[in-house]
């Protein structure tokens, strides 16, 4: 029995080395700095103080942040995402696995937060493609904040 | 022939589909597109193939229902399907399907029923190192077999078992989130089942699907899908389908994909192109 037929074989080599090759540009690398592309330190407070409002009026989502001291939240998410994108500056508050431990985020919360985050930007007029390096660059941080 | 009570399930599933939006959901714990559209076997996927995503956004510790119809129409024949399934915690997915076959020069019908289990067995299609990996079954039954066995097909009833892989990437091409899907399906099916399952010359049980997919915005999708598929009947010639599909996706309970298929011969009739519509409904 031959598995794929010869003129079926041809068609879906083509298919698959149309999808290589676009997956292969994925890999293709943007000079500008993420940081910048954000808008800088201004674009970054914006994206934060709009996801904090996002946030407290997600139903979805705001019991994790009860006790939460918003300015302190403010002051480390800022200085997180400053690191992440290659931005000038040092995070000093805790580890993100320290940060979540014992909070039980499930996955649709996560995924909450992460759609909260893209109205957050698109508020602050972050191009989507802008947009998606910087959720890739997050998605890679999933595995510390839900701790399966 | 002509049965006008085999698709009847479809105005109350099209009532259901408008009515969504305006029902509280909770099964929505996954990112707005990642639970794909309906295919035309009921199974989450995109059109013409079934795909590793399983249906509506149901995360985990959640269950989520679709319903859906669509309708194809080709060069001499149409292709009208309607179905619903459920997602049980992101892990079971659960579908049905009526297909119903109109050939257009003398309004002959065929209706088929379409029944799909679907389990996701390891990976994320959007997050760790893993894609999304699916196993499925699908058991297809034809209510009008007297074509099928005109044609030369040996079972009027028959069962595909398909492995299913799909991986998006982000920050994929063009920095727009993109997503390879790829299947292997074992199905003796001519036509989808339309016309029978196995034939007097048996070909190739195992078929490779390929889709792709690229988010332009959060709410619209391209894509285009292949389908190899078996040539079993020697008095009748089967190609290969393809596609390219446009989604909307205006909010997480609902979505519109139109595409132009390629469908090949079928039944004699050389080149079936047409458009595709179909609209779905999620909570």
């Amino acid at each position: 029995m031959s598995v794929i037929s010869e003129f079926s074989f041809s068609k879906s080599f083509y298919a698959l080395t149309l999808a290589a090759l676009l997956s292969a540009c994925s890999g293709t690398q943007d000079t500008e700095n993420l940081y910048t592309a954000l808008g800088g330190e201004a674009g970054v407070e914006e994206i934060a103080d709009n996801f904090i409002m996002e946030i407290a009026y997600d139903d979805r989502v705001i019991a994790y942040f009860e006790d939460a001291n918003v300015d302190r939240f403010r002051q480390f998410f800022i200085e997180h995402l400053c690191m992440l994108t290659d931005g000038p500056c040092v995070y000093t508050g805790d580890t993100l696995i320290d940060t979540h431990v014992g909070m039980n985020v499930t996955v649709a919360a996560f995924n909450a937060i992460v759609e909260d985050l893209m109205a957050a930007m698109n508020k602050a007029g972050i191009a989507i493609g802008t947009q998606n390096r910087l959720l890739a660059r997050m998605a890679e941080l999933r595995e510390q904040i839900i701790q399966m | 022939m002509i049965n006008t009570m085999k698709l009847s399930i479809a105005p109350y599933l099209l009532l259901v589909s408008l009515f969504v939006p305006c029902v509280s959901a909770h099964a929505d714990g996954r990112i707005k597109g990642t639970g794909g559209v309906s295919s035309v076997s009921g199974a989450g996927g995109g059109g013409l193939i079934a795909w590793a995503t399983l249906t509506s956004l149901a995360s985990e510790q959640q269950r989520g229902f679709t319903a859906f119809t669509t309708y194809t129409d080709l060069d001499d024949f149409t292709l009208e399907v309607a179905g619903a399934a459920v997602n049980f915690n992101d892990r079971v997915e659960l579908s049905y399907a009526r297909q119903r076959f109109t050939i257009k020069a003398n309004d002959a019908q065929i209706a088929q029923d379409k029944y799909g289990l679907k389990v996701r067995v390891a990976g994320d299609l959007l997050y760790g190192k893993l894609p999304q990996i699916a196993a499925g079954i699908e058991r297809n039954r034809l209510l009008d077999p007297a074509t099928a066995r005109a044609v030369g097909a040996v079972d009027d009833n028959g069962t595909d078992l398909y492995v299913s892989a799909a991986r998006a990437w982000i920050d994929g091409p063009f920095h727009r989130t993109s997503m390879l899907n790829v299947n292997l399906r074992y199905s003796k099916a001519n036509q989808y089942g339309l016309l029978g399952y196995g034939g007097d010359d048996r070909d190739t049980r195992v078929q490779v699907e390929v889709a792709a997919a690229m988010f332009l915005t959060r709410s619209i999708a391209i894509g285009a899908e292949y389908r190899q598929k078996p040539d079993n009947l020697s008095a009748l010639r089967e190609d290969e389908a393809t596609d390219v599909f446009v989604a909307w996706f205006p909010n997480k309970h609902f979505s519109v994909t139109g595409a132009y298929v390629m469908l090949g011969e079928i039944a004699g009739a050389a080149q079936q192109n047409g458009f595709y519509l179909s609209i779905q409904g999620a909570l």
